[in-house]
């Protein structure tokens, strides 16, 4: 069963990376359409068309974007039968699980806003996660004796693959933002929304980050004695619920918006990232995974 | 290393100033916020509602009272609550939804508080001790000024096919000034609780059972030893046991683990007898079941067993930070998914017989309410049975859905 999720989590990866093409494609054609319909209006002869075949190549983007999703499901899933626990236990396991999280935050966040462009820097990150698990070992491994608390393991990781996918799209969103400050780019929504959709998202991640920090104390307490030990990668996590700590102050508090949030959110994907792999650099109590 | 900052003065002084900041903050917003859930004024004038980032309003001929009943009730299936307020000519209208969720600000700063709060009872109140090792069939103090003991009736240890730990199991009994009070089994991730102080599987290893007579054949001590240390050289086992009548320490020493030892044989502890930390004997090896005399007393080695190493804990402030952490995250939910929506309304009485409805609703901060608008403007034109004669969002970037 192992084998045959590895061959369906290498079609995810294909899928998504087929997928990101698109949408580049989508975003070039959206660029040199643009150049033309300019030229048109100069020139006064050419009738502006609809620019079809941009937003077919961007709706077959995100069709196969949700197909990889549902193939990476099918992975973890298989996965999870076959070892018969959750697919969190190793560094391969949890950049599956990451990538999963990312890919749910898009598709959730795309609909909403029907803002299919996002993809254009979400898909990247999903897929970087899944090629560097693709250069890891892939064996699924017993539990060692403190993660043998099902429970928590399935409840700890899945927030926080949740929190760590919608700061992925607070992340995209931001760059984005960063992108569209004047207006200036057709193919994306107006810089309100990317600055809207970035803020929403970190509503979503915020609570669920602090809700891993607390189910992870609620653990170490049962399985250690001590809620709390500076462990590297819970203080790189408490770092990180507190950068977005203080971008949704600024916010609240100083009506910050726009480009300087915008770098606050980068930072903050900048520590998620490095809260989920810092353990490949400190070890700690999180050393297994 | 880099992460003992967090044990440093400098940083406890920091946390203390944080708690500090954030209770005068909160503080300072508390009239504010009391004021904004339970002494809102319901009538506004015209001006404010068109004034309003969202409005709209409606022409009707009707009496102003069935009109306003109308509108209540249409606001009033929406799930907001409403209050009037009436006047010779006009209804003045005030609806308000998740009023309460203000305070959610306070719950998430009260959390937090309290989690430092609880850090610092812990420090106060508690102890630990991550080194409580207990032979098995032993029965040892915990000290700490409590009055509990802990005897370790089995200790046990189970791996995978292919060598790994899979768990540490030890059955324990808990005893109270002599008494056996409670009695389980910890597992790593199960451990046993009494009396706020928790039992913790935590690690275990070789306990060799020594037997020690005098001359007489009179016995002084019989249990098992512990090996949780290790030689200066890192190499071998080290445990120790004293004999307080006679004033001695007793070090056993036992074989490299995994490997050949050309001193210590497998099968055999070395016994290494001080006095006041002299010396008082030449070490020597014991082999199983082989009485020696050393030192004018019989030692026997009687046979191999192990030991449970327990990471014993007492922490009020647990508790505490548990509820702390769920007023937080409780506090954000109300925050974020349950925000305070509130509108005013007035239908006004004209001469020519007809009733005005208007309705407001201010933006608020980082609230995105166009939507929720839409929607309620939505359910009073159904209501009343007319489309509104203005409806306007004053621009701006509020026409996305609320989470
Ligand atoms: C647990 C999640 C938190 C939530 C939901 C939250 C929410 C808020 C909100 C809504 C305000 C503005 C209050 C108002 O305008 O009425 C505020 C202010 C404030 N928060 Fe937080 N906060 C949280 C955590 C924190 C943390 C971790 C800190 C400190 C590191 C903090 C420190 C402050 C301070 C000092 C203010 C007052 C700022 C001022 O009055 O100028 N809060 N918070």
């Amino acid at each position: 069963m192992n084998s045959l999720s590895y061959d369906v989590f290498l079609a995810a990866l294909a899928t998504l990376s087929l997928a990101f093409l698109l949408q580049l494609v989508a975003a070039m054609g959206g660029r040199s359409r643009l150049a033309f319909a300019g030229a048109a209006a100069s020139g006064g002869t050419a009738t502006l068309q609809a620019d079809g075949g941009t937003n077919s190549s961007r709706r077959n983007a995100s069709i196969l974007a949700v197909n990889g999703f549902i193939f990476l499901s099918v992975a973890l899933v298989l996965r999870a039968f076959a070892s018969g626990h959750g697919p969190f236990t190793s560094m391969f396991e949890f950049s599956l699980a990451f990538a999963w999280g990312v890919l749910a935050l898009l598709l959730f966040f795309e609909r909403r806003y029907r803002f299919e462009t996002l993809a254009i820097i979400v898909l990247p990150v999903a897929i970087g996660l899944l090629a560097y698990a693709a250069t890891i070992p892939s064996g699924a491994e017993p539990l060692v004796p403190a993660l043998q608390n099902q429970f928590l393991l399935t409840v700890h990781v899945a927030v926080a693959i949740i929190a760590y996918g919608a700061f992925t799209v607070a992340f995209a969103a931001a760059v984005l933002y960063l992108v569209q400050r004047h207006d200036s780019v057709g193919w994306l929504p107006r810089s309100e929304v990317l600055d809207e959709v970035a803020y929403r998202s970190v509503l979503v991640g915020f609570p669920l980050l602090a809700l891993t920090i607390l189910l992870g104390a609620i653990w170490a307490e049962i399985a250690w004695g001590t809620y709390w030990s500076w462990d590297p990668k819970e203080t790189a996590s408490l770092a990180t619920w507190l950068i977005y700590g203080g971008y949704l102050h600024a916010r609240v508090v100083r009506e910050w918006r726009g480009q300087r949030s915008a770098y606050f959110l980068i930072g903050g994907f900048a520590a998620t990232l490095f809260t989920y792999y810092g353990n490949l650099f400190f070890g700690g109590l999180h050393g297994y995974a | 290393g880099l992460f003992n900052i967090f044990r440093s003065v400098f940083f406890r002084s920091l946390l203390a100033l944080l708690s500090v900041s954030i209770i005068v903050c909160t503080a300072r917003r508390w009239r504010g916020i009391w004021n904004a859930t339970f002494h809102t004024r319901v009538r506004m004038n015209e001006g404010f509602l068109v004034r309003a980032k969202f409005h709209a309003q409606w022409s009707q001929t009707a009496a102003v009272s069935d009109t306003a009943a109308q509108v209540r009730s249409a606001l009033a299936r929406a799930h907001y609550h409403v209050r009037t307020e009436v006047n010779a000519d006009s209804v003045a209208l005030f609806a308000e939804k998740n009023r309460f969720s203000r305070f959610g600000t306070f719950l998430s700063h009260l959390g937090l508080v309290l989690i430092l709060a609880g850090a610092v009872a812990g420090g106060l109140w508690g102890f630990s001790d991550s080194q409580f090792v207990v032979a098995e069939g032993s029965t040892r103090d915990l000290g700490l000024g409590t009055n509990i003991a802990v005897r370790v009736d089995r200790s046990i240890d189970e791996y995978y096919a292919d060598g790994r730990a899979k768990d540490l199991r030890s059955d324990l009994t808990i005893f109270a000034d002599g008494k056996p009070v409670k009695r389980g089994t910890v597992l790593v991730n199960s451990p046993l609780r009494y009396d706020g102080i928790a039992f913790h599987e935590s690690f275990y290893g070789q306990a060799f059972v020594i037997k020690v007579q005098d001359a007489d054949g009179k016995l002084l001590y019989r249990e098992g030893v512990p090996l949780a240390q290790r030689t200066n050289d890192g190499e071998r086992p080290l445990g120790k046991f004293d004999l307080p009548d006679s004033g001695l320490a007793v070090y056993i020493t036992g074989p490299i683990m995994g490997a050949p030892d050309s001193l210590i044989h497998a099968g055999q502890v070395r016994i290494d007898i001080y006095e006041d930390y002299i010396r008082a004997a030449r070490p020597q090896n014991l082999s199983q079941g082989v009485p020696a005399q050393i030192n004018g007393l019989v030692f026997t080695f009687e046979r191999e067993g192990r030991f449970t190493g327990l990471n014993v804990v007492k922490d009020p402030g647990t508790t505490v930070i548990w509820f702390a952490g769920g007023f937080m995250i409780l506090g954000m939910v109300m925050l974020f998914y349950l925000p305070p929506k509130r509108l005013w309304g007035l239908c006004t009485e004209h001469p020519d017989g007809t009733v005005q409805v208007t309705l407001g609703m201010p933006a608020q901060r980082s609230v995105s309410l166009g939507g929720e608008f839409a929607k309620l403007s939505e359910r009073v034109s159904t209501s009343l049975g007319t489309r509104p004669t203005l409806d306007q969002d004053q621009g701006g970037n509020n026409e996305q859905p609320v989470l």
